[in-house]
């Protein structure tokens, strides 16, 4: 009907033709309908999204710490200003960063290490398969008290091993120091991640027709060039999702990182600064503000992947 | 015509003036007289940190037909939920938990309801030592329910087996104490959480005061960033005992809880700074492995023992609650004596009631017999000057400062320097 509508020639004005007048009603009929049918979803949206982000960036704007009796006022951007330049938010921004950085590249590298091994059919496969869900099934609260045990100077699993095996004398404490702390969170958030990852990696191997392998064979290709030069290109969307999938979860990273290692400040992410700022201090003018900045970065991720997957199928 | 609209906004008007009226009229406190209000049949929702025994929330239930859910969140949890529920001007619960440290700032806010007329006259003079802390603009914002502060315990048994007749009393005894300690075979003597947390930096606050000092003058100066203060040389201590060995390297990650329950299970001798309340626990056969020989003691100081500091955790209405009358009856249920004993006996929480204190010491049902009220003649208030609005975001910055020391990211210099440009910014704003 759509189709119908945009090839109908113009309206030149005078007398309408008695189809025409039938076209343009329908039309109008065909609009009206459309837009009742989406209206409770542009009325939803509205009401839980727009409105709130709105009302969440006006309140960045304003000044006057309300839940401490202030007045508010209009003070522009200087609340973005403030987040940016304290030195705390500086290294929330930046341990953000070197989480998005180290866990995006070891999400990819492993999920395609995981998904080439399980492409194949082999026996046993599918109970592979339900082991490697199991740590995304788990809510990443657990994941972090889990981890934690593992974790733990005193009595954890890593020491008393490493003491076993006579490889350390005193207890190590594994999160204090700010490098290695950074890194051992990345990777009890890699644990809970990487089934995602593989598992939508295995669906665009699984997409990537036979033929094309036999052919290349056939052609002489070894199985190291099939790979660079069949899977990785024909991978490309389904590595753009999981790229997408996988900055927008180290982004947002907090659970782990609040379980096994507090709000000490050697690791604390964005969010978590968020959260300190909002709810820990009661300050909703600059922890709104900072929200406001990460999902502008949460945004220009998203965008950058999606720009380049539009030229990958290009 | 004319008649018509001079009528409608003479309506108009009349309606506003009403509503500003009522609006302008100062808080609306929703209490209604005792004798003229029926809470039976009413559902009221508690929100707190510790858990409440059920037998006695349905000995109210009984008694007064007042159905009651309590909700238990951690004690960092329960700040968040009112914070934003407050902020929002939302329902949260009809009475919450309200620790020491909101004062300031949930009075600036004219979240809770004022207490001192609500209450009966006779509770509240009761309670006015303790309540003190909840006082703010010439109101009481709650009534104290845990007359929570810091005293030291620690375990007999290991004492005894390390040749030590008594507990120290000064720091200067504490170092040769960990040395017999640790010789007799406990690797970390000293039990002292150090997480970035609030459990965390409670040591230190108390270190501060133990050693002789305060945090900041009467006018909120900060007095902690010279290097021969208290709170320099208490966070100094923190950095050394942990070089020293007395205590665990895993402390730097601990909240006050896993210490305890490190205590608990006979992994340090000695819990610096703990709850009176930890006491029946950790004597507590079904709960640890130390039973029964924890034992109270004062907190060591400079030249004898030093200064500690309360914590009372009160009960409050917020502006918001649903059934405030319920509210009311509730609170003083919870504070009659019987339920005040059962609490302590049952959940570790020592009364606020000067009565009630007075009275338990006399029978000897406290336990850890005369060093808990003695350890109470030490106890100061960590703000003389009462909580500022800004204490929360004092401390939050404290947790990650001092935090950040004890692991060794910062010098202690570099971190109390911090601190106190931070504490100078806020007290100016």
């Amino acid at each position: 009907m759509g189709s119908d509508i945009c090839k109908r020639e113009p309206h030149t004005g005078g007398e309408s033709s008695g189809p025409s007048r039938r076209v343009d009603l329908a039309a109008r009929e065909a609009t009206r309908v459309g837009m009742l049918m989406v209206a409770p979803a542009v009325i939803i949206t509205a009401a839980l999204v727009i409105y709130p982000l709105a009302t969440g960036f006006e309140t960045s704007l304003r000044s006057g710490d309300t839940a401490v009796g202030g007045q508010p006022r209009f003070v522009g951007l200087g609340n973005y200003g403030d987040v940016l330049s304290s030195s705390t938010g500086r290294d929330a921004i930046a341990h953000t960063l070197v989480y998005v950085a180290l866990a995006v590249t070891l999400e990819l590298a492993l999920g395609l290490i995981v998904a080439v091994a399980l492409h194949r059919v082999f026996r046993g496969r599918g109970i592979v398969l339900a082991i490697l869900i199991l740590p995304w099934a788990l809510p990443s609260v657990v994941s972090g008290v889990l981890w934690r045990r593992v974790f733990d100077p005193d009595s954890g699993l890593l020491n008393s091993m490493l003491a076993q095996l006579h490889l350390v004398s005193h207890p190590h404490v594994w999160l204090a120091s700010r490098g290695w702390a950074l890194v051992f969170i990345t990777l009890v958030h890699v644990w809970g991640v990487l089934p995602l990852v593989s598992l939508i990696l295995i669906a665009g191997l699984q997409s990537i027709p036979d033929e094309v392998y036999s052919a290349s064979a056939v052609d002489g290709a070894t199985p190291l060039r099939q790979f660079r030069y069949i899977t990785l290109p024909l991978l490309g969307p389904s590595i753009a999702v999981a790229l997408t999938v996988g900055t927008v979860w180290a982004i947002k990273i907090f659970d782990e990182i609040y379980v096994l290692n507090g709000t000490a400040l050697n690791t604390r992410s964005i969010l978590m600064e968020v959260y300190n700022t909002t709810f820990v201090n009661a300050d909703f003018v600059h922890g709104t503000a900072f929200a406001f900045i990460l999902t502008v970065v949460t945004v220009l991720f998203a965008a950058i992947y999606a720009v380049a997957l539009g030229r990958s199928r290009t | 015509m004319k008649r018509a609209k001079r009528g409608v906004v003479s309506t108009v008007a009349c309606a506003a003036v009403l509503i500003i009226a009522a609006c302008g009229s100062g808080r609306s406190s929703g209490f209604a007289p005792r004798n003229k209000v029926s809470i039976q049949g009413q559902e009221i929702n508690v929100l707190l940190p510790y858990k409440v025994p059920g037998r006695l929330l349905a000995e109210f239930t009984r008694e007064s037909g007042v159905k009651v859910s309590v909700n238990v969140t951690s004690w960092d949890a329960v700040r968040s939920k009112l914070v934003v529920a407050n902020t929002a001007k939302t329902y949260v619960a009809d009475v919450t938990e309200f620790d020491w440290s909101f004062t300031g700032q949930f009075a600036a806010a004219g979240w809770y309801e004022p207490v001192e007329k609500v209450l009966d006259p006779a509770l509240v003079a009761d309670l006015s030592q303790a309540d003190a802390a909840f006082n703010a603009g010439g109101h009481t914002y709650a009534a104290c329910y845990s007359n929570d502060y810091r005293l030291s315990l620690y375990n007999a048994k290991m004492f005894t087996a390390a040749g030590l007749s008594e507990f120290p009393k000064t720091f200067a005894e504490l170092g040769p104490a960990m040395t017999k300690l640790k010789a007799s075979g406990v690797d970390y003597p000293l039990g002292i959480p150090m997480g970035a947390t609030e459990g965390g930096v409670t040591p230190w606050y108390l270190l501060t005061l133990a050693l002789g000092g305060q945090l900041f003058d009467k006018d909120f100066k900060p007095l902690f960033a010279d290097p021969g203060s208290a709170g320099y040389r208490a966070l100094q201590f923190e950095v050394e005992a942990l070089k020293n060995g007395w205590v665990s390297p895993g402390s730097v990650t601990l909240d006050n809880r896993p210490a305890f329950d490190k205590f608990a299970a006979g992994s340090s001798a000695i819990l610096f700074a703990s709850s009176p309340g930890n006491l029946s626990t950790a004597n507590d056969l079904k709960e640890s492995s130390i039973a029964p020989n924890a034992k109270p003691a004062l907190v060591p100081g400079a030249r004898g023992p030093g200064t500690t500091f309360g914590l009372p955790e009160g009960l409050a209405i917020p502006v918001t609650a649903k059934h405030k009358d319920a509210a009311r009856a509730f609170i003083e249920w919870w504070m009659r004596p019987a339920t005040l004993r059962v609490l302590y006996t049952e959940a570790g929480m020592l009364p606020c009631r000067s009565s009630v204190v007075t009275s338990m010491a006399n029978s000897g049902e406290l336990a850890g017999g005369t060093v808990l009220s003695d350890e109470l003649g030490h106890v100061v208030p960590l703000f003389p000057q009462g909580a500022p609005k800004w204490y929360s975001q004092f401390s939050s910055t404290a947790q990650g400062l001092v935090n950040a020391a004890v692991k060794g990211d910062m010098s202690v210099e570099a971190a109390l320097k911090q601190l106190a440009a931070k504490a100078t910014e806020l007290a100016g704003s």
